[in-house]
């Protein structure tokens, strides 16, 4: 019966349910981006084009939010400080969570199931309840405001992240490719670095991107461990939303809010299809 | 040791050469991550248990003298807690099952085969990588009550003009629709592919054997998806408990205490107060709350797999 059905046409496409299928797709997902382009939209406004009613949909660009803070030494100081730790912690969790995903995924070690386990739980780990100690000890320490600090603050929930990804990535590996490596004389290193690594390349590259995007967004470390030199761009962000005493300075907000998201935005798209796969694996394999 | 692993060794010839150099080898795949978390996770979760049992002594700005259960009995006795346990309860229950029947249900309609699917998926994952920070500032500025887009065109309706964070419903349910918009993208990538990978023929009998639409979804594709949905609402489930920027940046927990969840309210008593030791002790007490919570989802989730 099954065979017969399959054999059938497709009709689906003319009904009238189809369409309105598509039609609804695209409604929804125009309201999810109107946001985004609302907030870039505003980056480009004048003040006088920001508070008024009705909303101007359509007025004379200026650069002047940008030019203002893209000036300000310390939005520029907060960028780079955000590209250093993202990515830091995107490398050192990369590496490092590949290795232990291979491990989990490959290589047999006593008590390397129970480990696995309890990094699968330490994903439910409040990071304030990590927040308070790492503060008071970097403080003890004199490693407040240092990228070291958040880079290895950033690992702890970047690695659990890549050792799950990359771990169900090498369970989809063929285990004849290191066998047969090492059989012909490659050492364990070798079967890693020179076989596996360079066939899981894309995975482990969108896997970093991600990992990168997550560092870059994550504000409570950031607020805790940094105040200045080595303070990144959603503190400011944080800053510019909750100043109450100023009032809401949407022309910052907007701009700078858009700086942050673009390199992001472009980042993803470039993975997309890497992104939605790992996404589909994590949640039905993990 | 060595001698387990020349045990092992003979059952697996490939992969385990017979050196017991090679334990070694193969735990040094491993060192590094257990390391860095062992320093990093582990040990700091001690010490806020330590902490949470201490006086802090604000002098070391450390861990003082045991007191035992002492903090623990200040803030189980401290309505704010509850309140703000409360608050992130109201939270978790509205929007978590709202994201995932949002989720199922848009993957559903971006699923409808034509040629523009691909892009309308790919812009699905531009939400997603907003920085929650991000969401949290711009929607503060489409919500305000006074120049906000949204209450402007809520007015052709007939609503408002709503004082979204003036008023605490309104401005928990700003903070939902926040982290909705902010999360419900994340699950309908997951969706799609789910649905994606439903098998094809199963539908087909079920229009054959003349299954209307709703009958076919709730007896054909909701049974077959239990086990996505299952693993979609832990993984949201375990986002959801963490919530904070979205919360910082569009209402700092007010009007009031209206939104203030339980992550912002331990920052503000450890940051603002500096009172370490009754947060460390709120701390453990969420961490503990979380994991049970999560190990009852997971084996829920995994009993449901089976009943399907």
């Amino acid at each position: 019966m099954s065979s017969a059905a399959t054999s059938m046409p497709r009709r689906s496409a003319n009904t009238l349910g189809h369409k309105l299928r598509v039609a609804g797709g695209v409604a929804i997902s125009l309201v999810f981006l109107f946001p985004i382009y609302w907030m870039i939209l505003t980056s480009f406004k004048d003040q006088v084009d920001i508070f008024t009613t009705p909303p101007k949909f359509f007025f004379t660009p200026t650069l002047a939010a940008y030019v203002e803070y893209m000036q300000r030494a310390d939005i520029v100081n907060r960028l780079i400080n955000t590209i250093i730790v993202a990515t830091g912690a995107g490398l050192l969790s990369i590496v490092v969570g590949t290795m232990a995903g291979y491990a989990l995924a490959r290589i047999r070690l006593r008590g390397a199931a129970t480990f696995g386990l309890l990094i699968l739980l330490s994903r439910g780990v409040p990071p304030i309840a990590l927040a308070v100690p790492m503060f008071l000890v970097a403080r003890k320490f004199g490693l407040i405001d240092k990228h070291i600090t958040l880079i290895l603050a950033y690992s702890t929930f970047l690695i659990p992240y890549v050792m799950w990804l990359m771990r169900s990535f090498f369970m989809g590996l063929p285990r004849e490719l290191e066998e047969s490596a090492m059989i012909d004389g490659c050492s364990r290193y070798g079967a890693f670095f020179k076989i596996i690594l360079p066939i899981s390349l894309p995975g482990v590259l969108s896997t970093l991107i991600f990992s990168m995007i997550l560092a870059w967004e994550e504000l409570l470390f950031a607020l805790v461990l940094t105040n200045r030199h080595a303070s990144t761009i959603p503190v400011a962000i944080a800053g510019i939303a909750g100043d109450t005493v100023n009032g809401a300075n949407w022309a910052a907000l907007t701009a700078v809010g858009t700086i942050t998201v673009i390199p992001v935005v472009i980042f993803a798209l470039m993975v997309q299809k890497w992104l939605i796969k790992g996404l589909a694996e994590g949640a039905t394999k993990g | 040791m060595s001698n387990d692993t020349g045990k092992s060794v003979r059952q697996r010839p490939a992969l385990h050469p017979g050196r017991s150099s090679d334990l070694l080898v193969r735990w040094s795949f491993m060192f590094p991550a257990i390391l860095l978390l062992v320093t990093m996770l582990a040990y700091p979760i001690f010490y806020t248990i330590d902490i949470s049992f201490s006086r802090f002594d604000i002098a070391s700005f450390g861990a003082g003298e045991w007191v035992g259960w002492e903090n623990y009995i200040e803030v189980i006795d401290d309505y704010r807690f509850w309140e703000s346990l409360k608050v992130t309860m109201i939270y978790l229950v509205i929007a978590l099952p709202l994201q995932v029947v949002l989720g199922f249900g848009i993957a559903y309609l971006i699923n409808a085969e034509w040629s523009g699917r691909g892009v309308i998926r790919a812009l699905f994952i531009i939400p997603m990588v907003v920085a929650p920070v991000v969401a949290g500032g711009m929607w503060r500025m489409i919500l305000d009550p006074l120049w906000g887009i949204m209450n402007y065109w809520l007015g052709f309706l007939g609503i408002g003009p709503l004082d979204w964070f003036g008023d605490p419903n309104l401005a928990m349910a700003a903070i939902i629709i926040i982290d909705t918009w902010r999360w419900t993208p994340f699950i309908v990538l997951i969706a799609t592919a789910a649905l994606l990978a439903l098998p094809k023929d199963v539908f087909e009998a079920a229009k054959i054997d003349g299954a209307n639409w709703w009958s076919t979804l709730w007896s054909v594709a909701v049974p077959l998806l239990v086990p996505v949905i299952a693993a979609t609402f832990v993984i949201r489930w375990l986002g959801a408990v963490k919530m904070f920027d979205i919360v910082l940046a569009a209402t700092y927990g007010g009007p009031g205490k209206a939104t203030n969840v339980i992550n912002l309210f331990i920052y503000e008593e450890a940051f603002r107060s500096l009172r370490f030791a009754e947060s460390a002790a709120m701390a453990v007490i969420v961490l503990v709350l979380t994991m049970v919570l999560t190990g009852i989802f997971l084996r829920a989730s995994r009993k449901l797999e089976e009943l399907f």
